[in-house]
């Protein structure tokens, strides 16, 4: 049993004490005895204050001392709560950033895990484990994008809280590569939420950041309008990682995509990475979508008739037509990606040495989002976000939300409940006892 | 008329036996002369032919010439009659408070048995000086009146009234004094808890009419001296008064008590009427005595007042 106020049921202990000490003090009218001068005796009140050793009329003494009682622990907030032991962890885990990152992440939240801990995966979303086991840790079988550490974040303070009714402490451990995209302006504030402690623990594998910008890779014929517009382009952040194809992707290009490389099949003409339309006709504009991230690319659109004459493989669109069709899509292979391009460029004409079109090749020959370079966060964004120092201005609302103790109590109106009977049944006692005297 | 079996027959004759026997002898004369002509044991205002002489007068014009002393008249040639003193009856009257307020205390009733005890022994006295002796009982709701009788007896029949009479209600004791005649003896015994200004409002007017008053006022010891415990004091004859009786408004009670009790006792003493007090504690044959006692007091009646009273 925990109290919210405890000083309500102090106060109506005190109040109950004083209402004992009252009817050991009780006011009650003496036994009548017949004296005939009467007169004589000085004229006072009826009832005259006596000490006794019992207290006088128990019943109504048990129900006012009832009544206070009840008030009071209602107001104290008076809650049944199980006993509290140990210590208590949750597990979250990146599964973002593909499968080798995360499988670093996950192989360290793994071997961390222990019987009791909550388990937390979050990649752009997150969710807790219902039966969390050590098996229940998998890593992301293909690739996504920095995950989001705001949603685990809050996902674990849940799954803390819940925990902390029954632990001493919980401590939550982040197991993750800590991009610095996954950490925005909510971040700080969610982990504030909760008063006790976060650890982080970085996984192991460390970021591509390295890769060197440079104009890709390309295989093509000399007259070959795409490599004239990456040409044109200029260097391609990880373009050392792109290989173009715009013939028949090789088993070479196959290996050296599941190496952590990106091979761009953009056949120039209907070629295998590509299958064909059942009826093919002209687009109008070409949209290469935004892929925001670390190299904050932006859309580019190219506004010209293309003929449509196959359709990219199944996997992540990157660009479509006017129309919504998908026009570019990469799938993950190995640690590495293959993009597939449906656009046929016409050879003749200056299409592609226009701004658009070659805006739109070289976001075509970026790495994938696989691939991608990405920023780990440094320690020391790391440390202020996750500080377990509560900001002046997040005090209260850490308190008030991730507190202990909940501030009402389901057994409160229980209480105010039989409080209000008993305080009926003292009146009808007190009714009774005044006509009886009276 | 309620009639009360006392359990205690035998005690009471017992204790009436005793009483009877403690007050022979004593006589209780009238507090003045009287102005009755049958011959009694009090003096007279008259002066009559009694063999006991008492002093001579000169002849005056409308005396008998019977009363004329010859033997006198032949040696002095003087005309002297003889006076003599005359003695006559006093009727007494009884008039005995049986009014709940005299049931107390409840379980031994102790004022009424005072009150009969002071009755019967003051009905002895008066009828053994051959007085005629009568009984009013007030109570509440009813009144029992024996008239004044010489006849042997009487005073048996007083013990028997007076015995049979359990004491309740609420009466008031003036009416019964209106009724009576003014020349007697009046004695009231009572606590005097009722209409005690009224009463001593009609006994002057029998003062004044040359009757006698005397006031015996009866008191409980428990009256006197309660007890100690805190109670809820109901006054049995109006339940409307309800007190509290504590320890600290004890001393208060006492106070106010003594202090009715004076002046009680001084208003009737200042119209000349005898008051008695008398506690339960006290013998019933002592207050008779002291009743008498009284009258003994007085009886030195000066000539000079017999003289005018003639």
């Amino acid at each position: 049993v925990t109290l919210t106020a405890p000083l309500f049921a102090w106060m109506a202990g005190a109040a109950a004490l004083v209402v004992v000490l009252l009817h050991l003090l009780a006011w009650r009218r003496p036994p009548r005895a017949l004296l005939p001068t009467a007169r004589f005796a000085p004229d006072a009140p009826m009832r005259t204050v006596s000490r006794a050793v019992r207290p006088a009329d128990l019943a109504l003494l048990a129900l006012r001392v009832l009544l206070l009682l009840l008030v009071g622990f209602a107001l104290a907030g008076v809650r049944f709560v199980p006993k509290r032991e140990g210590t208590a962890r949750v597990i979250v885990v990146d599964r973002s950033l593909g499968a080798a990152i995360s499988k670093a992440s996950a192989d360290s939240a793994r071997a961390a895990f222990r019987a009791g801990d909550a388990v937390v995966l979050f990649d752009s979303v997150a969710r807790e484990v219902s039966a969390p086991a050590r098996d229940s840790i998998v890593p992301a079988s293909e690739f996504a994008a920095p995950g989001l550490l705001s949603a685990g974040l809050v996902a674990a303070e849940r799954a803390a809280e819940r925990l902390g009714r029954a632990h001493d402490s919980v401590e939550v451990v982040i197991f993750s590569a800590f991009p610095a995209a996954g950490i925005d302006a909510a971040t700080a504030g969610i982990r504030h939420l909760w008063p006790g402690r976060v650890r982080a623990v970085r996984a192991v594998r460390l970021p591509n950041d390295t890769a060197v910008a440079r104009v890709p890779a390309i295989r093509a014929t000399a007259d070959d309008p795409v490599a004239a517009a990456l040409a044109l382009g200029g260097p391609v952040a990880g373009g050392s990682d792109v290989r173009v194809a715009r013939e028949t992707v090789t088993a070479d290009d196959s290996a050296w995509a599941r190496a952590g490389h990106t091979v761009v099949a953009w056949a120039a003409s209907l070629g295998s990475a590509a299958s064909s339309r059942s009826t093919p006709d002209t687009a109008f504009a070409l949209t290469a979508l935004g892929g925001g991230g670390a190299t904050g690319a932006s859309a580019a659109t190219v506004v010209a008739p293309f003929q449509r004459l196959a359709i990219p493989l199944a996997g992540h669109v990157v660009a479509r037509w006017s129309d919504g069709e998908p026009a570019a899509a990469e799938q993950a292979l190995g640690d590495g990606c293959l993009r597939t391009v449906a656009v046929q460029v016409p050879g003749a004409g200056d299409l592609a040495l226009t701004p658009a079109f070659r805006r739109f090749a070289v976001r075509m020959a970026e790495p994938c989002r696989a691939t991608r370079p990405w920023a780990p966060a440094s320690d020391s964004v790391l440390a202020t976000v996750l500080s377990p120092t509560v900001p002046r201005d997040s005090l209260s609302r850490a308190a008030a939300s991730v507190g202990d103790v909940p501030s009402n109590s389901a057994l409160a109106p229980w209480l105010l409940g039989l409080a209000i009977v008993a305080a009926v049944g003292e009146l009808l006692l007190r009714r009774e006892r005044a006509n009886a005297t009276a | 008329m309620r009639e009360r079996r006392t359990d205690g027959d035998t005690t009471g004759t017992e204790r009436r036996s005793s009483l009877l026997d403690a007050i022979r002898g004593v006589k209780w004369p009238a507090l003045r002369a009287v102005a009755g002509a049958l011959p009694g044991a009090h003096h007279s205002r008259l002066r009559g032919s009694a063999p006991e002489l008492s002093e001579y007068r000169v002849y005056r014009q409308g005396d008998d010439p019977k009363r004329i002393d010859w033997r006198l008249l032949a040696r002095s040639d003087r005309a002297y009659i003889r006076l003599a003193e005359d003695r006559a009856i006093v009727p007494t009257m009884l008039i005995v408070d049986a009014t709940a307020s005299m049931a107390f205390p409840v379980s031994t009733l102790g004022k009424w048995r005072l009150a009969c005890d002071i009755a019967v022994g003051l009905a002895a006295v008066a009828h053994a000086s051959r007085d005629p002796v009568g009984l009013v009982i007030v109570r509440g709701g009813e009144l029992r009146q024996i008239p004044a009788r010489t006849r042997r007896g009487i005073v048996g029949e007083i013990a028997a009234a007076l015995d049979a009479t359990v004491p309740d209600g609420q009466a008031p004791i003036a009416p019964c004094l209106a009724r009576l005649r003014s020349r007697l003896r009046a004695v009231i015994v009572s606590d005097f808890l009722g209409d005690a200004d009224d009463v001593r409002g009609r006994v002057g007017e029998i003062a004044a009419a040359g009757g006698e008053v005397h006031a015996i006022h009866v008191v409980a010891d428990e009256e006197l001296d309660p007890p100690m415990r805190s109670v809820l004091a109901v006054d049995p004859e109006d339940e409307a008064v309800a007190r509290p009786f504590l320890a600290d408004s004890r001393a208060a009670y006492l106070e106010r008590f003594a202090e009715w009790r004076s002046q009680l006792a001084a208003g009737w003493r200042s119209e000349g009427l005898s008051y008695t007090l008398a506690a339960t504690s006290e013998p019933a044959s002592r207050v008779v005595r002291r009743v008498a006692g009284v009258a003994l007091g007085a009886r030195a009646v000066p000539s000079s007042v017999r003289e005018e009273a003639r």
